[in-house]
């Protein structure tokens, strides 16, 4: 689960291409027209020292080894070796001098106020629809408008918690908004990594420059997650992200643990009496507040887009019930919608009764008349857009564009004019980069951050600046130095001149000197653990059935082959590996080498060996992050050798030795489970599922070989048993004999030194349940426990292993294995529902 | 030599599979092969009983399910509905009812026992009055969508906000190219909207077979196949191609066992067709394409929205259960019968004027 789903979440980089840098004058940052540093530059350069290539590029590696060292990584859509790119941080800062900042906050928190407001607007009475002060396609053509959320006002009347906008230097010296992230706005963790990085590197600039400190921001924040909780006794907080496929999991885990919140999946939560609970081993915990990294939409299965597999089936409901806060409020996406920003200026006044401080970029919103007609005619300097954000779709150049495609593009807008807005190409200022050994000046972006607080919003003195690294146009490479920058507020210099120059402290906290929050193991681990010891298990005693036949049918010849066949394909055709339907395969081989072949890589039949390994790989997918590399590399491996060979690979030989690899791989991957898990509870549920699937495939292996039928001595179906069962080698070394029935299954059933054997499986399974924890119960019932329950199903299957004449006589054998069958998938069920999916649970 | 299967075959391999939450696909309209049709007279007001039963099978246990539901008649002018119940098995262990932002009446609910069957039965019983339509009276539909640009009131406001595309009716310049010919100069919205149905009606086949809840309206257009719910989303199309609003509705049909037999109970189906905004006076006019029709006293409303998707009857996601199966039935039983028919379905027609089915120039 948790796919990489690149529609979610808008890339941290990407769009910093749809800007349509280009034109105009440049403005820098550092230096003046004339060629001179600018003043708030002057202390930075100073304490920075010679700018030499040696010097910096020690700086740079030092900064490069905090980084791994800290594991900051970003993951890139579509690109196998994406996952976990090192973070690409530039050494030379972003400074923004206080008077500056100053303007540029009070215009940040304005505009924090006033889209709040008209969120509160959209989704309660609707008055600026219904008076006719925006259109109402600016509500009801955007999809990000969610209906279903209608009418839900969050605590407090925030719809905003954590907000973020774009901006951006014009020629003139302005700051202008580019754009504005209300859902969910990634990368304020990796501003803050940023800075503990940078203000280690460069301690001297750091100190000298008396640069404003970030942490207050977060404090702040984590005290309004507090605050608006339905619950205000101690509330649980979580953070939800999509998984460790999305592109900025590593923010999502280094924000949750600075904050001290637990992150979690949409797995990891339930919904209960119309409440959010956190599914833990030892119960459901009430959860009060979800500061959520999903995209609106990707929410909730149930109420938003069904297909979903990232959210929380219910999550509407509960916020509509009022029991959970969800931080940005769902729905409030739609004001990253371009064809809002038109409106803004008038609306600003009309709500606040203020000019709007921070100008916007130039957008037209082609759903009017008069501003169609400009776009229409002015194409060629305009960047097209999509008016609204979750439409998706990608910009258009309007220069770029040939007559023909201008002229359809025209026929689409005049089509369905309130779905596009055009913008004007932008003059982006350049900043400094330390780049191939020398500054140079590169585009950027300013992604500045605000937080709701009980006295309205405060803006984060900082902010992710994104640069690119070639200084035409913005494509933004991350292989090389460029990519982010830490971005400097610098303290006053009026409080310079009257008190005393005091040194900003040293560097700022790092997150290892945070308390980590200590939290149960989450039900989703231990359930996709759990699965993984099934799958793996079942595919052993899968490959073991299938490579026993393949083995028998390219040496025919050996004496007693034929006999062996028979029990062998009674076997397959009883648990489903090979269709029932099979002819009798002594008479028809090529059917049953055909059968063979399906039964290993037809992924769509229900019990095939390919089928097993799928989901064996889907079930590790969830829990990649606990598993060791080379854990994970043996499960690639055994996904390899799942999928089916060309036609000129299926010889006999061939396809034996594939079976061989295959054996011998799943054995890998059991011999590692041991040696590079340490025995917490996730590993404890995954031995649960290796045993429990152990046993019942040979409770299957035994009763699928008709051994169980009165009388039946046949030596060819003992042979084939200790085969099956890996036991061939164990009983040798016991009896140098041929294969008798008792032997064979004191071996297979009551050989408490055979780890294969019934009772040490089932030992094992006992001892297992009995260290799970028990989540309370009233007193009185502490037996109806399903651990408890569990275990007395254990407790009495091996009291059946003590039956007279079991050894012996087939009668007595089906007597303790047919009751095994229903009860060992009835051991599933139980710690299915009392751990993992927590059906019947009460929420506490 | 081979012993033949035990009865017990799938239990080595019936253990669940890792459970993952899954939406399921909403309930299915209509099952039935046949188009329904309907021979009754809608001319008078009817009380009707009827019960809609929705049971999914699973081929595992589900453990949790969320479900939601749009079985209970929303409030409507023309039509009453007293104590509408819906039965739930297994119980559900939350539930919650509200008005969607549609005005739809809603319920939620959890279930929270193992189960392997969940059966959603509802048992209502509605009147039905039989609407006064005069399709010629009705602006002309350039007026209309000219008004629909500038709301002036609530109706309007909620008329404008179905002009625009959703999940699953998208306003493509084919549906405008299809839907043309019905909207000449100056015509009677009404009478416009009557030519589109009765062109769908004409134009394309009932096939159960064609289409599934998530075929694309290109395709159906394309194929010129499709059920009920299809059919309403190409007028729904066709109408805001042309920046008309308009509203899909689901609901039922009460249909008459062919001549002689008895009528067979839970053999009716759900239904689905579209309404047109025909201005402030007139206001929403019910027109069915799969029968040639505007709504008359035959047809109960259930929900109405933008399309299929904001008022599936049952929805759901469910926690395990492998594969699951889908049976729905209906039956609408009327309660208060009427004296034997004395005029056909063809006269019915009549409500459009002659003049306005003239042929499209």
């Amino acid at each position: 689960m948790a796919a990489a789903d690149p529609s979610s979440q808008p890339s941290l980089f990407g769009d910093v291409d749809s800007f349509g840098y280009g034109g105009g004058a440049i403005y820098d940052e550092m230096v003046t027209g004339h060629g001179s540093l600018r003043p708030h530059w002057q202390s930075f350069m100073r304490a920075l020292g010679p700018t030499e290539p040696e010097l910096m590029g020690e700086r740079w590696e030092e900064a490069r080894r905090l980084l791994r060292q800290n594991g900051v990584t970003y993951n890139i859509y579509g690109d196998p070796q994406g996952m976990e790119r090192p973070w690409p941080l530039d050494l030379v800062p972003l400074l923004i001098p206080s008077h500056e900042w100053k303007a540029i906050e009070a215009g940040l928190i304005q505009r924090a106020t006033l889209l709040n407001m008209i969120l509160g607007d959209l989704y309660g009475p609707q008055t600026l629809v219904r008076s006719g002060r925006v259109p109402a396609a600016l509500l009801h053509a955007d999809p990000g408008f969610l209906r279903s959320l209608h009418g839900t006002r969050p605590t407090g009347g925030i719809y905003l918690h954590l907000y973020a906008v774009d901006l951006a230097r014009a020629s003139d010296g302005r700051w202008w908004v580019l754009g504005d992230r209300t859902q969910s706005p990634s990368g304020a963790g990796y501003a803050l990594e940023n800075r503990a990085v940078i203000s280690r590197v460069l301690p001297e600039p750091f100190r000298d420059c008396r640069v404003q400190r970030l942490s207050p921001f977060f404090v702040a924040v984590r005290e309004t997650l507090a605050r608006i909780a339905p619950r205000r006794d101690q509330p649980r907080i979580v953070l939800l992200t999509p998984g460790p496929y999305n592109e900025t999991y590593f923010e999502h885990a280094y924000l949750a643990r600075h904050l001290g919140i637990t992150l979690v999946e949409g797995g990891d939560l339930t919904v209960r009496d119309r409440a959010v609970y956190l599914k833990t081993l030892s119960g459901l915990e009430p959860v009060d507040v979800i500061l959520r990294r999903l995209d609106d939409n990707y929410c909730d299965p149930l109420e938003l887009r069904a297909d979903s597999s990232l959210g929380v089936a219910g999550l509407v409901q509960a916020v509509r019930a009022g029991t959970v806060t969800v931080a940005n409020a769902l729905g409030s996406g739609i004001m990253e919608s371009a064809s809002f920003k038109p409106f803004l200026p008038m609306l600003c006044r009309e709500m606040l009764g203020e000019e709007l401080k921070l100008p916007g970029v130039k957008i037209w919103w082609c759903g009017s008349d008069a501003e169609r007609a400009y776009v229409t005619e002015h194409l060629a300097s305009l960047v097209i857009k999509p008016a609204f954000v979750a439409l998706g779709g990608e910009p258009i150049f309007g220069a770029e564009l040939a007559y023909d495609d201008k002229a359809a593009l025209v026929q689409r807008i005049r089509h369905r004019p309130f779905d596009f807005v055009a913008q004007e190409r932008v003059a982006l200022s350049t900043a400094p980069c330390w780049q191939d050994d020398k500054m140079q000046p590169r585009p950027l972006v300013l992604r500045v951050y605000l937080a709701a607080t009980a006295d309205g919003y405060i803006a984060m003195p900082g902010g992710l600046t994104r640069m690119s690294t070639a200084p035409g146009r913005l494509v933004v490479s991350m292989q090389r130095g460029g990519g982010s920058k830490d971005t400097w507020i610098l303290e006053s210099r009026a409080t310079e001149g009257v008190v005393a120059v005091q040194p900003s402290p040293g560097p700022e906290t790092r997150t290892s000197d945070v308390t980590p929050v200590r939290g149960d193991l989450p039900s989703r681990v231990a359930d996709s653990l759990f699965w993984l010891g099934r799958y793996a298990e079942r595919a052993d005693s899968q490959v073991r059935v299938l490579r026993a036949l393949h083995s028998r049918l390219v040496d025919g010849t050996r004496p007693g082959v034929q006999r062996e066949i028979v029990p062998l394909v009674r076997l397959a055709r009883w648990t489903g590996i090979l269709p029932w339907q099979l002819d009798d395969p002594t008479d028809n081989p090529s059917a049953l080498r055909q059968a063979l072949q399906a039964a290993l890589f037809d992924s769509s039949l229900a019990n095939s060996l390919g089928g097993n390994i799928q989901r064996l790989r889907r079930a590790s997918a969830g829990v990649r992050d606990r598993l060791s590399l080379d854990l994970w590399r043996t499960i690639t491996q055994l996904e390899r050798l799942s999928e089916a060979p060309g036609p000129k690979k299926r010889s006999d030989s061939a396809m034996l030795m594939r079976l061989d690899e295959l054996v011998t791989v799943l054995a890998a991957l059991v011999g590692l489970e041991q040696v590079s898990m340490t025995r917490g509870p996730g590993w404890r549920f995954l031995d649960l599922g290796r045993r429990l699937e152990g046993a019942s495939q040979l409770v299957s292996i035994l009763r699928g070989t008709g051994i169980t039928q009165a009388g039946s001595r046949d030596e060819a179906t003992l042979e084939v048993l200790l085969e099956l069962s890996d036991s061939t080698m164990a009983y040798r070394e016991r009896y140098f004999a041929t294969a008798q029935r008792a032997a064979v299954l004191d071996l297979l059933l009551t050989d408490d030194s055979n780890p294969r054997a019934l009772s040490s499986l089932l030992a094992a399974l006992a001892e297992h349940l009995t260290a799970l924890p028990r989540p309370p119960l009233p007193p009185g019932q502490e037996a109806e426990s399903p651990a408890n329950l569990a275990l007395g199903l254990v407790e009495s299957a091996r009291q059946s292993l003590r039956r007279p004449a079991l050894l012996q006589d087939g009668p007595a054998l089906a007597a303790t294995l047919e009751p095994l069958a229903v009860s060992l998938p009835e051991i599933s069920n139980l710690l299915v529902n009392a751990y993992f999916s927590h059906a019947f649970a009460r929420p506490a | 030599m081979l012993s033949p299967a035990p009865p017990d075959t799938v239990a080595a391999i019936a253990d669940p599979a890792l459970p993952v939450a899954v939406a399921l696909p909403a309930t299915a309209t209509p099952l039935s092969v046949d188009a329904p049709a309907l021979s009754a007279p809608g001319n008078r007001t009817t009380r009707y009983q009827v019960r809609h039963l929705t049971r999914y099978r699973y081929g595992d246990r589900v453990s949790v399910s969320h479900h939601i539901l749009h079985l209970v008649p929303r409030p409507h002018p023309r039509q009453v509905c007293d104590d509408p119940q819906i039965r739930i098995v297994p119980a559900p262990a939350a539930r919650a009812d509200w008005c969607d932002y549609f005005g739809n009446p809603t319920s939620y609910c959890e279930i929270r026992e193992p189960h392997l069957c969940l059966e959603i039965e509802s048992t209502l019983q509605v009147t039905v009055q039989p609407p006064t339509i005069d399709l010629a009276a009705t602006p002309a539909w350039e007026l209309v969508r000219a008004q629909t640009q500038v709301p002036v009131d609530d109706d309007d406001l909620a008329a404008a906000a179905m002009v625009f595309d959703s999940l699953l009716v998208r306003a493509t310049p084919d549906l405008c190219d299809y839907a043309r010919p019905s909207f000449t100069t100056d015509r009677p919205i009404g009478a416009a909207v009557m030519d589109l149905t009765r062109r769908i009606f004409r134009d394309f086949r009932f096939d159960a077979t064609a289409t599934s809840v998530s075929t694309p309206l290109a395709e159906v257009l394309n194929h010129r196949r499709g059920v009920c719910q299809d059919f309403a989303h190409l007028g729904i199309g066709c109408l805001r191609a042309l920046g008309l609003p308009a509203r899909y509705v689901s609901g039922y049909l009460r249909t008459l066992p062919p001549q002689g037999r008895p009528r067979l109970i839970g053999a009716d189906a759900s239904h689905a067709w579209f309404a047109a905004w025909c201005g402030p006076a007139a206001g929403w006019i019910d027109f069915d394409p799969t029968n040639d029709r505007t709504a008359d006293a035959n047809y109960i409303s259930i929900a109405w929205g933008r399309d299929y998707d904001d008022v599936s009857p049952v929805r759901g996601v469910i926690l395990g259960g492998a594969w699951h199966e889908l049976t729905v039935a209906v039956d609408v039983e009327p309660l208060d019968e009427l004296p034997p028919p004395d005029e056909t379905a063809d006269e019915i027609r009549d409500e459009v004027p002659a003049a306005d089915v003239a042929p499209v120039p």
